[in-house]
């Protein structure tokens, strides 16, 4: 989960990593309370890039403009997000400006610093000034003066941009995160270093041990309304894409494979989502039936879907009970709502009474992969 | 690594919920759980495996065992896995998803100092059909063979054996490496020993999108594999950016601005072409692939071209 840049450089400032003077605004009218001198800047808080060039960053020289210039961002979507808080930031002039970052490296199964004078915007552009060392064994400030060397770095700023690199090394670390990143870390012409915007990245996994962490998650504006009032199920997500058939699998790799079948044959996927492997603490397999309707629930709400396939393996629990589950959620909502069709491919125990349950209320089942794909597709593009 | 239905396992997590679940099905299958260990419960006894609080009392009690596997909560994973290597145990299967990535570069470190294999997290474990049960694979849909299956996933990886046991190829072994983001084993790993194991023929690798563990393997398969291999990749039409449900099947960099494509199904089915290792389209096409592997002419051909690249 990324956080807000606001909220990345209180995560910095605890660290010891300097940032500038600044502000949460939560309505234009703060800015007449403004304890930070003329001139700011006024940043909008999404979680997307390209702020800047969007115009979500805008230079204010007195609190009229402030104002105007505020009323202005909060009323810009970025990429079709609206901020929910400024900050309003001192100025600062930079002599240079670098990229920091700490990452993990998934292959070689270790933390990586990551560094280039080229910082800014300038970046993408500049891959081949990146610099990478990676951190294999326990760290030390080796490690770090090691990239400043990689980056070219002399003199006095080899020291101070490695003890940079130290204080975010020890809040990724202390804070489980999957990313610490500052772009740019301006070098002023005295050599001193100012972060002046940060990307923090909390690890999913982790976040049931950092309240601080799960604590500023939820300040960040979701673009889903509706999830607060559905029940929660931990690793569950809705992916919306744009097809007629919608998916419901059990485990990531079934799930996508799924989603590749019903391409391969010709039909759009629409909504999926993956109830869960079995081997999830926060969603034992005894909840499966429940994780099932749930999700049955979630997919058959969009007007888009006219087919929902199911595609299960059922270990623990048996085929029957899951049939159940779907034959009388199919019974309760059919009563009140017109519901897509179902097409229900299920394997495990019990297989023969789950098709007899399912049948019974007309809904078609099959065992086998290849045949629930076709079905799905054909009475996708079938008329109604 | 050899497993047998003489193997004597460990389960780590015995009465929490999933290890309650899991560990009699392990025992119904034939594997020879000889004892439990969940702080605080020792001394009691689940469907008659006996519980330890720690490990080390576990084994003053069997003697050494050959395996442990890991069902505790994910923030107490690493501890599990540290007091197993800690107590002599070299063999590990970590089937809780959602261990946080930090400890398991702790864990793979210490993994890697005392030469501990390690399997998962977020693993369905291993299964030697006819053999032993190590996790949670639906044993049914397995069968003795010569077939090693080696995957990322759990249900997908059921859903190919299924199709090899119903085109009667049966399994030598097979093994969910898992799909978090740090996993303690690589592919490479287990096609080494998979390329060691006397009853295996063949091996299908089942990989997804995320991460480059499926290049790598396609690079090493080429260098030092002589089995045949066929592979499948899952999630070629996944959208990007998105977390497919494994926290390690994600199409995106996390670097912000780094915007390469790291993970597509391209550049890995790319990567398996210049190996010329075969990929199935679907998982119904693997049995066919595995049939014109393992044709002698085909294997023939293949080592010599092998040993004509070599030469180059």
């Amino acid at each position: 989960m990324d956080l807000l840049e606001y909220q990345a450089k209180q995560l910095f400032s605890q660290t010891g990593i300097p940032v500038l003077p600044s502000q949460c605004i939560d309505h234009p009218k703060d800015l007449k309370d403004l304890k930070i001198p003329y001139p700011v800047v006024l940043k909008s808080q999404v979680l997307t890039g390209g702020r800047g060039k969007a115009g979500g960053i805008k230079f204010v020289e007195n609190t009229i403009d402030a104002v105007a210039a505020a009323q202005t961002i909060f009323h810009l979507p970025i990429m079709g997000k609206y901020p929910e808080v400024l900050l309003a930031e001192a100025k600062y002039d930079a002599e240079q400006e670098f990229y920091l970052a700490v990452a993990l490296d998934r292959s070689a199964r270790c933390p990586v610093l990551l560094g280039s004078q080229r910082g800014g915007i300038e970046i993408e552009s500049n891959l081949k000034h990146l610099h990478q060392v990676a951190v294999d064994q326990e760290f030390s400030l080796f490690y770090a003066r090691r990239l400043a060397l990689k980056m070219g770095l002399k003199g006095m700023l080899i020291q101070t941009v490695s003890s940079m690199i130290e204080k975010m090394y020890r809040l990724f670390i202390q804070k489980d995160l999957d990313l610490v990143e500052i772009n740019p870390l301006a070098v002023s012409f005295s050599g001193e270093l100012m972060a002046l915007d940060g990307k923090v990245t909390a690890n999913d996994d982790a976040l049931g041990r950092h309240a601080d962490l799960a604590d500023l998650v939820t300040k960040i504006p979701t673009h889903s309304p509706d999830s607060e009032t559905q029940p929660s199920f931990p690793g569950m997500e809705l992916v919306e894409l744009d097809g007629t058939i919608a998916i419901l699998g059990n485990g990531a790799g079934l799930t996508m494979t799924t989603i590749d079948l019903v391409k391969a044959a010709g039909g759009k996927p629409g909504l999926f989502l993956n109830v869960c492997g079995e081997n999830r603490h926060d969603c034992p397999p005894t909840l499966m039936q429940e994780r099932i309707e749930y999700g049955l629930d979630r997919v058959s709400q969009s007007r888009d879907v006219k087919v929902v396939l199911v595609n299960l393996w059922c270990n623990v629990i048996a085929c029957d009970e899951v049939a159940t589950t779907i034959a009388s959620y199919f019974e309760r909502r059919s009563q009140h709502n017109s519901l897509p069709r179902y097409v229900i491919r299920l394997l495990g125990r019990e297989l023969e009474s789950a098709r007899e349950i399912l049948t019974a209320v007309e809904i078609f089942v099959t065992d086998d992969l290849d045949t629930a794909i076709d079905q799905a597709v054909s009475t996708a593009s079938s008329k109604r | 690594m050899n497993f047998t239905s003489d193997s004597k396992i460990l389960v780590q997590g015995i009465v929490e919920p999933l290890g309650a679940l899991f560990a009699p099905l392990m025992q119904s299958y034939g594997t020879q759980v000889v004892a439990g260990v969940s702080p605080g419960h020792g001394g009691q006894k689940h469907q008659g495996i006996a519980v330890f609080d720690m490990v080390e009392q576990a084994l003053s009690k069997t003697g050494t065992v050959d395996a442990t596997v890991i069902f505790v909560d994910p923030y107490e994973v690493l501890d599990a896995a540290l007091e197993a290597i800690a107590a002599g145990i070299r063999h590990i299967v970590i089937i809780t998803a959602g261990v946080p990535p930090m400890d398991m570069v702790h864990l793979v470190r210490k993994a890697e100092a005392t030469e501990t294999l390690l399997v998962g997290p977020n693993s369905p474990g291993i299964i030697v059909p006819g053999q032993i049960l190590l996790g949670i694979h639906p044993a049914e849909f397995y069968t003795p063979g010569s077939i090693g299956l080696i995957s990322r996933s759990g249900t997908l990886t059921y859903e190919i054996a299924r199709e090899l046991t119903r085109a009667g190829f049966g399994q030598s072994i097979g093994v969910g490496i898992g799909g978090d983001r740090i996993v303690g084993s690589s592919f490479q790993q287990w096609l080494q020993i998979l390329d060691e194991d006397e009853p295996t023929e063949a091996i299908v690798l089942v990989g997804e999108i995320g991460g480059d563990s499926e290049e790598v393997a396609a690079h090493y398969i080429a260098e030092a594999i002589d089995k045949p291999v066929v592979a499948y990749i899952a999630g070629r039409t996944a959208p990007k950016g998105q977390i497919m449900g494994h926290a390690g099947a994600i199409i995106a960099s996390q670097i912000a601005g780094l915007g390469a494509d790291i993970g597509t199904a391209e550049s890995k089915m790319a990567a398996f072409k210049q190996a010329k290792i075969p990929v199935a389209k679907r998982p119904s096409d693997i049995p066919d692939l595995i049939k014109k592997a393992l044709q002698p002419s085909k294997r023939k051909s293949q080592s010599g071209s092998r040993a004509s690249k070599e030469k180059e």
